[in-house]
């Protein structure tokens, strides 16, 4: 699975950092890293999680 | 393909005074007819379980903003070019210019200002005792904010808030209230129109707006279209949700025990308070092409209600839907919509909201309060007033 963000949306809210702390986080300027994008299926649920709190549907999840 | 007269159609009146003082017994009408009802008054569709609004909200090539989110087609063509009633590529230059101001790293800034009036606010309304909720907190809070940040000129501000309110009922089903408003969010227009570029402070988010247009980022007569999204949805709304949240927290005094003896719960309980009460209880979609919800066939040029508010007491979705509990954390509410149109103010009003609750909680060990006077409006849900007594936490320091 892989996890990727539509850069134009994410406007930083930071939810899906909090939801998978492995796979993205805010940096100190407020954007979003998305520090692994190939999601191992242990980190799968918080995965989904992130996508599913995104405020603005800025993440997308590919199998 | 199923048709659409397969689509449950009830006789519903959604806008009389009793239902939109209740609205919750009709929305579970709705929810149980059908994943899309037909609302033959309105000649429209509404949508009321979560999984079906949210999906329609992601789905904004076959759910179009374009022709307006309202029930009456004045204000579905007054609202043309309002960022709200828009489709890419037109909404997404209109976004960037206010995320450039409203996102979450842009106002990370303003965190400890506001954080500072909310506490010169509650302090002298919890010394004093007795106070309205609506008007001496709820609304000073975001007024004092919001127009700030836009840079509006002094003379004028006092009438901003009664157009806001008219901005958002003038979107309700043709008829006598409808009539009411319609005139007043003209004059809203009129007065943002009047207002000259450089009477906005320097550096305001208003400001931004006019600069963007004279960089040639968005067209100029989208200037007041987006002045307009701000004075509108920016004060009700948080007004509405701060006022339930007093509300909410005096009839639920446990609740309020939870949040003060551990702030950490702050974000969840606002978010509580925006899923149980939702500010905003709906706004329309239009289809573009024959669409499936949830095996019902929409037909292409239906004009369909996104029942946010129905959406947030789903049972489908959520546990005991009408309990009140602050640490059920609902983080994925449809109080802001979702997705392209998400709330673009979300982070704005959260950090109102958390900042308000912080010092409250700093301060009150139960609220008590009398009866609240609704305010009817055709869209959004909150109070006019609301008589509130404070008992202050022991002195401690
Ligand atoms: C608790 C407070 C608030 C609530 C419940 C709320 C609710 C909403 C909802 C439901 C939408 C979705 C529109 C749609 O789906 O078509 C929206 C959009 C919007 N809101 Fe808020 N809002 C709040 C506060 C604010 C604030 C403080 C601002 C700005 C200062 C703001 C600015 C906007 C704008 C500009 C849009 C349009 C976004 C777009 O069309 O892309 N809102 N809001
Ligand atoms: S929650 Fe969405 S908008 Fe926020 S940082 Fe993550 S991807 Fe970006």
């Amino acid at each position: 699975m892989r996890i990727t963000v539509d850069e134009a949306r994410c406007e930083g809210y930071g939810f899906c950092a909090e939801a998978a702390p492995h796979l993205l986080e805010l940096d100190d300027e407020g954007d979003l890293k998305v520090l692994s994008e190939e999601v191992a299926p242990g980190d799968a649920a918080n995965a989904e999680a992130a996508v599913r709190v995104c405020p603005v549907a800025a993440l997308r999840l590919e199998p | 393909m199923t048709s659409t007269s397969e689509i449950p159609s009830l006789d519903l009146d959604l806008f009389s005074d009793d239902v939109l003082t209740d609205p919750f017994p009709v929305y579970e009408r709705i929810r149980n007819a059908g994943p899309v009802v037909y609302l033959p008054r309105y000649r429209s569709y509404a949508m009321g379980r979560y999984a079906d609004v949210r999906a329609g909200l992601a789905d904004w090539e076959s759910f179009s903003s374009a022709q307006g989110i309202g029930l009456n087609d004045l204000a579905n063509a007054a609202t043309q070019g309002m960022i709200i009633a828009t489709d890419p590529p037109e909404h997404d230059r209109l976004r960037d210019v206010l995320a450039s101001r409203l996102s979450p790293k842009a106002i990370r800034q303003l965190k400890d200002d506001i954080e500072r009036r909310a506490d010169e606010l509650v302090a002298p309304l919890v010394r004093q005792g007795d106070f309205d909720a609506v008007d001496d907190l709820a609304r000073a809070f975001p007024i004092s904010i919001v127009l700030d940040l836009i840079g509006l000129p002094q003379n004028g501000r006092d009438k901003v808030l009664g157009w806001a309110d008219a901005a958002f009922s003038a979107s309700g089903p043709p008829g006598p209230r409808t009539d009411a408003a319609f005139p007043l969010l003209e004059d809203q227009l009129a007065y943002l129109s009047s207002i000259e570029p450089d009477q906005l402070t320097p550096g305001s988010m208003g400001r931004a707006i006019y600069d963007a247009a004279a960089a040639g980022r968005i067209r100029q007569e989208s200037c007041v279209p987006l002045m307009s999204a701000y004075v509108t949805a920016g004060l009700d709304t948080t007004i509405n949700a701060i006022s339930n949240a007093v509300w909410y927290f005096a009839h639920n005094p446990e609740q309020w025990d939870l949040v003060r003896l551990d702030p950490t719960l702050i974000p969840s309980a606002f978010n509580e308070v925006l899923r149980i009460e939702s500010p905003v209880q709906f706004f329309c979609r239009v289809a573009t092409r024959d669409v499936d919800v949830d095996g019902l066939t929409l037909a292409a040029g239906s004009r369909v209600m996104m029942l946010y508010a129905s959406a947030n007491r789903d049972e489908r979705k959520w546990a005991d839907p009408a309990r009140f509990d602050v640490r059920r954390n609902p983080v994925d509410h449809l109080a802001f919509g979702y997705g392209m149109h998400g709330c673009a103010g979300q982070g704005l009003a959260r950090l109102e909201g958390h900042s308000i609750l912080a010092a409250l909680a700093r301060r009150v060990e139960r609220f008590e309060v009398g009866a609240p006077v609704r305010r009817i409006n055709q869209l959004i849900r909150g109070l006019d007033a609301l008589p509130t007594t404070v008992r202050p936490v022991a002195e401690t320091a």
